[in-house]
């Protein structure tokens, strides 16, 4: 029992922190995932959403409307802002650079959120009004109704979405009128990723694939689900993210195995007169091992079970905190086979501990 | 043991020799030890302890390896064998009861039978019945479903003795069966043993420094400092086919 715990806690260890780290690393993304576009075009060398500070030039916006089946084009406009509140009496000042989000307050537009409702839209269509994160009303220090400062103007906090914490700075949505009077839509030459609606959702790829080939290298154009795997692996692959999680997994697997093996080990002593008697009764070594063998593998089926456990429990109360978090296959999996490997694992280690079980010891 | 009987013989041992070191000083514990026993017989070998007795019956049966001498066991030279075929022999032919009952704690007394025989390759269903029906010779019909944290002393020791029996061996090693046991307990126990040598014909050779048990030894040999004393007789061996 002890064994399985061990190995349960281990597995915890590593699902929760890498969940949670994957879960941040989603929430960079959910504009992606819950845009109405269905092709994206960035950079020729971009990996992701992210750090393609550049731009690309406004110009290109022409070229894509030449394909034959895009309805709309849009560039995803968005810049840093500074936020600070106005605070009550006896609240702290809250002063704190914010990741302005530009969308267009109308249902079906490109660039705005899926998940918005009729509520959030109207809000965003008042002048001076954002929408933030249910996770951030605490950063920024205010409530639905208050008003706060923008790049130096007064605005109104209309509405929360769920759905879009982040790990650095909070995300605040502005309709486009707004975000001209804060001062952070760009008209300039240069544009961030563009979105794109196009006639058939289904043939997404089809569409991106053919944009890439009559962009001559100016361009890439993505689906939506690409570009968000894609943004994530580039957030794993430079962030210290993945340096987190392969400790995590280190850790986990350091605890699973010395743990479990240890305990393993404990439950064999504790029987061992048990099995030399068997020994004695002339049970073969081997027939031995394939008991404590036997057992480490269902040490792993229950240290499984309970991981599973364990981690809905956790996942739920981050929901409930709405601290994101994400269990992607690509974790799980590995996790899931290294828990089985560290159960059978612990349990070759143990067999040393068999030899003891000299039978000629019992007889004093 | 100059003397000779007409009965079968189903052990014999002759010139048994093991010292052991403690620290730099070899102390041996069997000196030339000659030793034999008939089916149908329980042999009690008695004597102090540090006499030796308890690495007599190691050797015999096949479990600590004498440094001189040899043991034929069954018409086979034991320790010519590899020692998977030791294991083989004793799986086959040996029944063993300790002091310590050394039951899992995890199994209850009929699993605890069941295990053994699994491993002589006795398929489940016959495994259970068989357990079951030597549970019921030892008088533990009513227990079966019992763990050892649930059972007596005496009734642990009964569930040891089932598991040695349901093997069905001809050689049978008790080492101090009684001695955890209260009296009444310890009874039945020798009781149990006697009975597995008369009517199965089990060569059953019992370690003890009880002397209560005596009254029910067909022969009984006294050791002391790694040496046989005495050898005494007390029924002679019944003749077997």
């Amino acid at each position: 029992m002890a064994a399985v715990i061990a190995l349960a806690v281990a597995g915890l260890l590593v699902l929760a922190m890498s969940g949670m780290f994957m879960g941040m690393a989603k929430s960079f993304t959910a504009t992606v995932d819950k845009s109405p576009a269905h092709v994206m075009i960035l950079p020729p060398q971009a990996e992701g959403l992210f750090g393609n500070n550049s731009g690309q030039p406004r110009r290109l916006i022409p070229t894509i409307y030449q394909h034959p089946d895009v309805l709309e084009v849009q560039p995803l406009n968005g810049s840093w802002a500074f936020w600070s509140n106005f605070p009550k009496d006896g609240q702290p000042a809250k002063g704190d650079g914010v990741q302005v989000v530009v969308v267009d307050p109308v249902k079906g537009a490109v660039t705005l959120p899926t998940d918005f409702s009729d509520e959030v839209i109207a809000a965003l269509q008042q002048p001076f009004t954002v929408v933030v994160d249910r996770s951030s009303l605490n950063k920024l220090g205010v409530k639905v109704g208050d008003k706060a400062k923008m790049n130096g103007r007064t605005v109104t906090v209309g509405a929360v979405v769920d759905g879009y914490p982040s790990m650095f700075n909070s995300q605040v949505f502005v309709s486009y009128q707004t975000g001209k009077l804060i001062y952070v839509v760009d008209e300039g030459q240069r544009v961030g990723p563009l979105v794109v609606k196009i006639k058939d959702p289904s043939k997404a790829k089809q569409v991106a694939d053919e944009l890439n080939a009559m962009s001559h290298g100016q361009y890439k154009a993505w689906t939506r689900d690409q570009l968000s795997k894609s943004s994530q692996k580039s957030m794993l692959k430079e962030g210290g993210i993945s340096m987190m999680i392969g400790f995590a997994v280190l850790v986990g697997i350091f605890i699973g195995i010395v743990i479990t093996w240890q305990t393993l080990q404990g439950a064999i002593m504790a029987n061992i007169k048990e099995f030399a008697s068997l020994r004695a009764l002339g049970v073969s070594m081997g027939a031995l091992r394939l008991i404590i063998m036997e057992l480490s593998f269902w040490v792993g089926v229950a240290g499984l079970t309970m991981t599973v456990f364990l981690t809905s429990l956790v996942a739920f109360a981050a929901h409930s905190a709405a601290v994101p978090m994400d269990f992607p296959l690509f974790i799980v999996i590995p996790v899931t086979i290294g828990l089985m490997l560290i159960a059978i694992l612990s349990g070759l280690f143990s067999l040393g501990v068999l030899k003891k079980s000299q039978p000629a010891d019992l007889l004093r | 043991m100059s003397q000779t009987h007409n009965g079968k013989m189903a052990l014999s041992a002759t010139g048994l020799g093991k010292s052991y070191k403690i620290g730099k000083v070899k102390q041996a514990v069997l000196k030339g030890v000659d030793f034999s026993a008939y089916h149908g017989q329980v042999t009690m070998v008695m004597g102090p302890s540090g006499s030796g007795k308890s690495t007599l019956i190691a050797a015999l049966s096949g479990l600590m390896k004498p440094d001189e001498g040899e043991v034929i066991a069954l018409g086979e030279n034991l320790w010519k064998k590899k020692r998977g075929k030791i294991d083989k022999f004793r799986l086959d032919h040996c029944g063993f009861i300790f002091q310590g009952f050394n039951l899992f704690p995890a199994l209850n007394a009929t699993q605890q039978v069941e295990q053994v025989l699994k491993y002589q390759k006795v398929s489940h269903s016959e495994a259970h019945r068989r357990a079951v029906e030597v549970l019921e010779a030892v008088s533990l019909g009513h227990r079966l479903k019992q763990k050892p944290s649930e059972l007596s002393g005496g009734e642990k020791q009964r569930v040891a003795i089932a598991r040695a029996l349901s093997k069905m061996p001809s050689l049978i090693f008790a080492d101090e069966p009684t001695s955890a046991l209260d009296s009444v307990s310890g009874q039945v126990v020798i009781k149990l043993l006697h009975q597995a040598a008369k009517e199965r014909g089990a060569a059953v050779v019992v370690v003890t420094h009880d002397p209560r048990l005596e009254a029910y030894a067909d022969r009984v040999i006294h050791m002391e400092d790694g040496k046989i004393l005495s050898d005494n007789m007390v029924s002679e061996p019944p003749v077997l086919a």
